[in-house]
């Protein structure tokens, strides 16, 4: 079941009122405003500007470069992306470039969540390993589409404040864990899919040994900054694995994969 | 012209704030690579070395002003200079730019602009302290400036012992030392009685010692952050030398086998990561050295080891334990290491001997501290395999800029060196990260393949292995063919770790493998048997093999080749551009842009028009193009004699500044327009380039030499270039002082933002035209210098 982001713009759907004297009306009247202003507030708001750069953003840089498969571009322009990135870098939130996250962590371009999502071909009720949560935006995503996202972070700061914004914005189906992430999550395999958001210089065999037959991870592999190629790999229904480089990338390296 | 005779205070104090200054440059080379990349220094430090060029501007506009007191000015920029090395760096740690942000987001740009205003202030003071001395003139013009040339080489002299004996957070105590003890003769100057001020500031400069030392705030993209980040990371070992900073570190989130085969099914044991000025370096597994780890087999690296039987090894570049455990794992009969950086080597020998367990006994170990050409050149022991692991480790730079850094091993000639080492058996054997386009992959074996053509005439491309991993390569190449057993273990190997083999081919043909992977055997079979000169097919990349001239096996980039890139890419284009060449052309863009400011700006404001004129601008201009572009081309082939950047820097630039002290401070013998032009300016067109011959030219043979026969000869190689290089300036003031001294200050600021253009310049061309011809152009200039050495005093106009 897919996670809905609640609406921040408006006020929660159990608020009624049964018309009532005027003096009433007029109290609940400024009572809804009030309401409405924190709401917007508290949101950020996934006001006009912001939906308006998203849409652009999917319209732009993501459908303009070959990425079309509806299910990842309709999560793309409903994952209020600029709601996941430090406030400071909110007017940058979708634009085509990474963005600082602390912990010398970043938001990965919104192409290249795009392209990692769409190669693993999610579908709903599909189990996914995200190794790396970050900000949470590609678990956000994926959790549009999947069933289950599984999500580890090895920095307790960025899994902290990932779990609180999903929660936030009503992602039910992610479960994020602080740990290292390079062993997994065993207690959940196996899982359909697997996704690592951070490069390393080979792939984990705990991640491998997760991964079902028919499986597919996505991962980027190579040295430092600048240097590393998105692989692909597939495990077929007799457990052999296939590999292939889809993209040249530029990913934080995370010493410890 | 005014003489003060108390050369006792003013000439020691231009001498001292001189060496404070240099020895703060080297520091900050050392200080901001470990804060950031080496990528940023050439563009930080050149932008900090602007501040000697906008001090000469500033007086130039506050002339006026400062003529009614030089002494007590001179004085008080002396005494503010002092606590400006470390005060200032302080700040800069606290300017809030993101590096990651720079170069997509120009609204970072004024915060960065900020950080590096702020790293040129000492550099302005100390410019001021000598241009005031000099333009005033406080003392003789040649002795003034022997001075400072003379302070400068003793600065480079004592920073090299202090990286070793001082720890990094403290190096910036040196030039506070050195800049205390210049204020010491200020703070009486002139009269010889004490002021209460000066005394008070130089005493609130000594309270910096009780202060603690600086915290550097690195990036947080640095693995040195990063690492220290993991839960429970702890550091085991810190050494610091003139080769780096050196840390060891242990958390249990490092999990560390570049290439590892999805076929390894085991366990990778804890790890230390070491780091050299904050980028991993190497690694450590624990108790490696009783019991070599299984994953080594795993490594594409492994590849050589699976074709000879009980191998003597030679690796270049210690990474931790790692090559050698490999070695002693696959049964090498011999392991010899060759690694410069001695600090480095102690820390794993000693410091890291207990988590490591020691060297794998029975193990014949022997770990060579010295430059890798040096090593080869000596012509001793033949090995089976000569090993050049991760191609990227290899670089070494005279500025820390990797992909502009000088690669004298993957060189023509360096391979050509390392294929002399081999018995008849042995392999060259090379791995590292495989780019999508290919490109190191692809240039090294067009490079092995050159220099092994030059031998015999059986088939090259029998002579050679491609095996291709995880988004990595490893290739081993011989002078004869491999033998079918040979190939066949080599295809057994890419069997059990599920690799492929790229060349010989191997597989179900091309049509059915992915792009990528048919791209890249592509690649290899045009490499192994197109064009050998590699002339066709090289598309949008520069990948002919690269020689000592031009010793950039990194430089891929083909300038032609951007907009090519960003039609075909759109807007993925950004990975294909190594950041080295990125930073390299925003140092000179900006060099030139603040250089045109500040050269206009005073034509702008100048009421008295005192810039001197065009003869001016362009004498001094050329000077100080010219000497930079002399200077580091020598540098640079002295990381080759000499083996490694900090030698080759504190030899180029403490023996430049040396000789040419000795050449200023006798300049005004040599001053007279005949001699001058007859001897000077030609001779130093004439020097330079024999110089330089002889260093390039000699180098089979000045390698194979001891250490300190090498520092000698290239000594001795720069020494009369550098002797006469010195007069050039000093000479010139001398005539301006005779007609005027009102475009002394101007011309001390043209010179010192051309000095740092320079420095850009010289990178360029040794990446684009070669070490020859910048030597070549540095001569040119000093020739086009003499030219106008005569019209130098019809530029002048008169003192306001």
């Amino acid at each position: 079941m897919s996670g809905r982001p609640a609406r921040c713009s408006g006020p929660p759907d159990d608020l009624r009122f049964e018309g009532k004297t005027m003096r009433s009306s007029r109290l609940v009247i400024a009572f809804l405003t009030v309401l409405l202003c924190v709401g917007a507030a508290r949101g950020g708001g996934d006001a006009a500007p912001y939906l308006e750069k998203r849409l652009a953003m999917v319209r732009d840089q993501i459908e303009s470069e070959g990425i079309s498969d509806p299910r990842v571009l309709g999560a793309m322009r409903e994952v209020p992306r600029h709601l996941l990135v430090p406030p400071e870098y909110r007017p940058m939130a979708y634009e085509p470039r990474p963005l600082p996250i602390g912990e010398g962590q970043t938001i990965s371009q919104p192409y290249v969540v795009a392209f990692m999502t769409e190669i693993l071909r999610l579908k709903p009720g599909d189990r996914l390993l995200e190794v790396g949560t970050g900000s949470g935006y590609q678990a956000a995503i994926a959790a549009k589409i999947a069933g289950e996202v599984f999500s580890v972070e090895i920095f307790p700061t960025l899994a902290d404040r990932a779990r609180r914004n999903l929660e936030f914005l009503g992602f039910r189906n992610v479960t994020v864990r602080q740990g290292d992430g390079y062993y997994g999550w065993e207690e959940k395999a196996p899982f359909d899919a697997i996704i690592v958001t951070c490069a390393g210089g080979h792939v984990p065999p705990p991640l491998l040994r997760q991964l079902r037959k028919g499986g597919r991870m996505i991962m980027p592999v190579g040295g430092p900054f600048l240097t590393q190629n998105l692989v692909f790999l597939e495990k077929d229904a007799d457990g052999a694995l296939s590999q292939r480089n889809v993209l040249p990338v530029a990913f934080v390296r995370l010493l410890g994969h | 012209m005014v003489t003060d005779a108390r050369y006792g205070q003013v000439v020691p104090a231009v001498f001292l704030v001189s060496a404070a200054s240099l020895a703060n440059e080297i520091f900050l080379i050392r200080l901001l690579s470990l804060r950031f990349w080496p990528h940023f220094v050439p563009l930080i430090v050149s932008q900090a070395m602007l501040g000697f060029g906008a001090s000469g501007v500033a007086l130039h506009l506050l002339r006026p002003r400062i003529a009614k007191k030089p002494k007590p000015v001179f004085a008080w920029v002396v005494i503010l200079a002092a606590p400006s090395f470390e005060l200032v760096f302080r700040a800069s740690q606290h300017v809030p730019f993101d590096p990651f942000l720079l170069l997509w987001d120009p609204s970072s740009w004024p915060a960065f602009a900020l950080f590096f205003f702020l790293l040129a202030v000492p550099f302005f003071l100390a410019g001021a302290a000598v241009g005031i001395s000099l333009s005033f003139p406080l003392g003789r013009a040649g002795v003034l400036y022997a001075a400072s040339f003379g302070g400068t080489a003793a600065g480079a002299v004592l920073a090299l012992p202090a990286f070793r004996l001082v720890p990094t957070e403290l190096l910036l105590r040196v030039p506070l030392v050195l800049g205390l003890l210049a204020s010491a003769f200020v703070l009486s100057y002139p009269h010889r009685r004490f002021r209460a001020g000066r005394v008070l500031f130089a005493g609130l400069s000594v309270l910096l010692f009780l202060v603690p030392p600086v915290s550097l705030l690195l990036s947080p993209y640095k693995d040195l952050a990063i690492t220290r980040r993991l839960p429970a990371a702890h550091t085991l070992s810190v050494r610091a030398g003139m080769t780096g900073d050196f840390r060891a570190l242990y958390a249990p989130g490092i999990h560390y086998a570049p290439g590892l085969s999805f076929r390894f099914e085991g366990e990778i044991p804890p790890q230390a990561a070491l780091f050299a000025d904050g980028e991993l370096r190497g690694i450590v597994p624990r108790e490696g050295g009783k019991n070599p780890p299984a994953y080594l087999r795993y490594l594409p690296r492994a590849l050589p080891y699976r074709i000879l039987r009980r191998p003597a090894v030679v690796q270049f570049s210690l990474r931790g334990t790692e090559g050698i455990l490999m070695a002693a794992g696959n049964g090498a009969s011999l392991v010899t290491v060759v690694e410069p950086a001695v600090e480095y080597v102690r820390m794993i020998e000693h410091d890291l001997s207990a988590f490591s367990g020691g060297m794998p006994p029975g193990l014949r170990l022997e770990i060579r501290k010295e430059g890798g050409r040096n090593f080869l050149a000596r012509r001793g022991r033949k090995y089976d395999i000569v090993e050049l692991s991760d191609v990227s480790s290899l670089t070494f730079s005279s500025l820390g800029i990797h992909a502009t850094g000088e690669t004298y091993l993957l060189t023509r000639q360096g391979i050509r060196d390392a294929l002399a080492r081999l018995t008849d058996r042995g392999v060259l054997a090379v791995s590292g990260w495989l780019k999508s386009p290919p490109r190191e992959s692809v240039k090294i074996l067009r490079t092995f393949r050159a220099v092994i053509e030059e031998g015999k005439g059986s088939p090259v491309s029998a002579r050679f292995i491609v095996v291709r991993g995880w988004g990595s390569f490893v290739a081993v190449a011989r002078r004869d063919p491999f033998t079918p057993g040979e190939l066949a273990a080599a295809k057994r190997f890419c069997r059990d770790t599920g690799f492929a083999m790229v060349w010989p081919e191997a597989g179900p043909p091309t049509g059915s493998r992915n792009p990528e992977e048919a791209g890249f055997r592509e690649a290899v079979h045009s490499a192994l048997t197109g064009p050998p000169d590699g002339s066709s097919g090289e598309g949008l990349f520069d990948l002919r093999p690269v020689t000592d001239d031009s010793p950039y096996f990194h430089r891929f980039l083909r300038l032609r080749s951007i907009p090519a890139f960003r039609r075909l890419l759109g807007a993925q284009w950004f990975p294909f551009l190594e950041w080295g060449i990125v930073f390299l052309a925003l140092s000179l863009v900006v060099s030139v842009m603040l250089a045109a400011v500040f050269l206009l700006l005073p034509l702008v404001f100048s009421r008295s028009g005192g810039s001197g004129g065009p003869p001016v601008v362009i004498y001094f201009s050329a000077l100080g193009l010219a000497y930079m572009l002399i200077e580091l081309t020598f540098l640079k082939i002295g990381i080759l004699l000499l083996g490694a950047p900090i030698r080759a820097a504190a030899a180029a630039i403490g023996g430049f500044s040396l000789f040419s002290g000795i050449g200023s401070a006798v300049s005004g013998k040599w001053e007279s327009p005949a001699t001058m032009r007859r001897w000077v300016f030609s001779g130093i067109a004439f020097l330079a380039a024999a110089g330089f011959l002889l260093l390039f030219h000699g180098a089979p043979y000045l390698l194979a030499m001891e250490e300190g026969g090498r520092y000698l000869a290239f000594l001795a190689a720069l020494a009369p270039v550098a002797f006469l290089m010195g007069m050039p300036f000093p000479a010139a003031l001398s005539r301006m002082t005779v007609a005027n001294s009102a475009a002394i200050p101007y011309a001390w600021g043209v010179n010192g933002f051309f000095s740092v253009a320079g420095a850009s310049f010289a990178s360029v061309g040794s990446l684009w035209i070669g070490f020859h011809a910048t030597v070549v152009a540095g001569g040119i200039l000093y020739l086009l210098a003499g030219t106008l050495y005569l019209r130098l005093e019809s530029g002048t106009s008169s003192v306001p």
